[in-house]
C-alpha cells in the first residue's frame, strides 16, 4: 500500500523470497556447470562459454516455466499464495538471468572473432522463410525484449501511471515471450544436439504450464456465469451462516464482473472482488486486523466503506446488501468507491 | 482480473499454446537424425 512514491519498500517476506530465489538460481547454475564440467570438460574458451550460454539459458527457461505456473497454482491451493506475492522480483531476476545468456552468446562469438557471422545469420532473410533452419536467435531477443519490457515496467510507479487494467494486459505479453523460448530452443540448440534432455525440458515445462493453465481455467468458469436476479435486480447470496466469518462468498453480477460478500461476525459487506492495486481477487482474501485484505499483495480495505485505512489513499467501489427472508441479498449496481454499505444482523450468526 | 481480461486471456492462450504445441512437434518431427558414428578404419 502506498502514501508516496518510494522506490523499492522492503519487508522480512520480501528479502526472504528474494534469498530463496538467489540461492535457488545459484544452486541450479553451479550444478549445471559442475555436472557438464565432470561429463565432459569443455576443450577450449568457446566451448567453457558456452556450458555458461547454456546453463543461463535452461535457467531462464526453468524460471519463466515457475512464474507461469504460480498463477494457476494459487488459484488451485492457496498454500502457493507467498508465491505470487514478490512475483515480480522473480521476473525481474529472469530477465537478468536472460541477458546473461544472450551476453555470453555475444561473448562466444567475439572471442572467435566471428561477430560478423552473427549479423549475417540474423540478416540472411531468405532462412526467414525455413521452418528447419529459421533464424532461432531472433527469437530469443524478440523475448528478451519482451521480459524487458516488463522489468523496466514492473514497479508500482507504473503500474500507477498505466493503470492495473493496462499494465495486466502488458504483462500478459509474458505467454508471448515464453511461447517465443520454446521455439528458440526447438529450433535452435534442439536441432543439433541430439541429447532427450531437451525436448524432455521443453515438454515438460510447456505441458506443466498448459495442464495447470486448463485446470484452473475450468474450476474458475463458472464463476463467470452471471447469477440469479430476484425482483429488482437483487442477487441471492446465501444465508448469512453460509458466509464463513472474516471471509467472503464470490457472486458473479448479470454483466459478469464479481462481487466479494463478506461477513465479519454481525457485519455483512460487499465490495468489488477487484483489488485497487492489481485486480487482485479480493473475495478469496481474509478479514485480518478488521481489514479486508487482498490474498496477493496484502493491501487492505475497510469493509464498511471500501476505503484502505489512513494514511492510505485508496477505494473499492461497494455495493448494497440486505436481508431478505433470511437470504443475503447483493444490489449488482456498484455504488461510488468509499461508499458506505455494509449492514450488521440483529445477532451473530452460529 | 476483470471479465474482459479473463475473456482475451482465455481466448488468446490455448490458441497460443496450440500454435507452440504444433510448432514443438513439428520441431521434433523434422529434426535431422544424430550423425553416425565414424566407420572404423578397415585395415587389411
Amino acid at each position: 500500500m502506498s502514501v508516496g512514491f518510494r522506490a523499492v519498500q522492503w519487508n522480512r517476506a520480501k528479502l526472504v523470497y528474494d534469498a530463496i530465489l538467489l540461492v535457488g538460481v545459484a544452486l541450479y547454475i553451479g550444478l549445471f556447470l559442475l555436472i557438464a564440467y565432470r561429463i565432459d570438460p569443455p576443450k577450449d574458451l568457446p566451448a567453457e562459454i558456452d556450458l555458461r550460454i547454456r546453463a543461463f539459458g535452461s535457467c531462464a527457461f526453468v524460471m519463466l516455466t515457475i512464474i507461469l505456473s504460480i498463477g494457476p497454482l494459487a488459484r488451485l491451493d492457496r498454500r502457493f499464495l507467498p508465491l505470487l506475492y514478490n512475483r515480480r522480483h522473480f521476473g525481474v531476476l529472469t530477465f537478468i538471468i536472460a541477458s546473461l545468456h544472450v551476453s555470453y552468446m555475444l561473448e562466444w562469438y567475439a572471442v572467435q572473432g566471428n561477430l560478423p557471422n552473427l549479423i549475417n545469420e540474423l540478416m540472411t532473410w531468405g532462412d526467414y522463410g525455413k521452418f528447419i533452419g529459421f533464424p532461432f536467435k531472433v527469437l530469443g531477443i524478440i523475448a528478451l525484449g519482451i521480459l524487458f519490457l516488463m522489468a523496466a515496467t514492473s514497479h508500482d510507479f507504473w503500474l500507477g501511471l498505466l493503470t492495473p487494467r493496462v499494465w495486466k494486459g502488458l504483462h500478459m505479453a509474458l505467454y508471448v515471450a515464453y511461447a517465443l523460448v520454446v521455439m528458440h530452443v526447438a529450433l535452435g540448440i534442439m536441432q543439433y544436439v541430439h541429447t532427450p534432455l531437451i525436448p524432455a525440458m521443453l515438454i515438460g515445462g510447456f505441458g506443466i504450464v498448459t495442464v495447470l493453465h486448463l485446470v484452473a481455467g475450468w474450476r474458475e468458469r463458472a464463476g463467470d456465469r452471471g447469477g440469479t436476479a430476484a425482483d429488482g435486480g437483487w442477487i441471492a447470496v446465501g444465508a448469512p451462516a453460509s458466509i464463513p466469518d472474516k471471509g467472503a462468498r464470490i457472486v458473479a453480477a448479470p454483466g459478469g464482473e464479481r462481487i466479494a460478500v463478506f461477513r465479519d461476525g454481525a457485519e455483512i459487506g460487499a465490495l468489488t472482488n477487484l483489488c485497487a492495486h492489481q485486480a487482485g481477487p479480493i473475495g478469496e482474501g481474509r478479514i485480518i486486523d478488521g481489514c479486508v485484505t487482498c490474498p496477493w499483495h496484502g493491501y487492505q480495505y475497510r469493509l464498511a466503506d471500501g476505503c484502505a485505512p489512513p494514511p492510505f489513499t485508496e477505494k473499492l467501489a461497494t455495493y448494497r446488501v440486505r436481508i431478505s427472508n433470511g437470504v443475503v441479498e447483493v444490489h449488482p449496481d456498484a455504488l461510488q468507491p468509499g461508499t458506505p454499505a455494509s449492514i450488521f444482523l440483529q445477532a451473530t450468526p452460529e | 482480473m476483470r471479465r474482459s481480461q479473463r475473456t482475451v486471456h482465455r481466448a488468446l492462450w490455448p490458441l497460443l499454446a496450440l500454435a507452440v504445441g504444433l510448432g514443438l512437434a513439428l520441431g521434433l518431427g523434422l529434426r535431422a537424425p544424430p550423425a553416425a558414428p565414424q566407420a572404423a578404419e578397415v585395415t587389411r
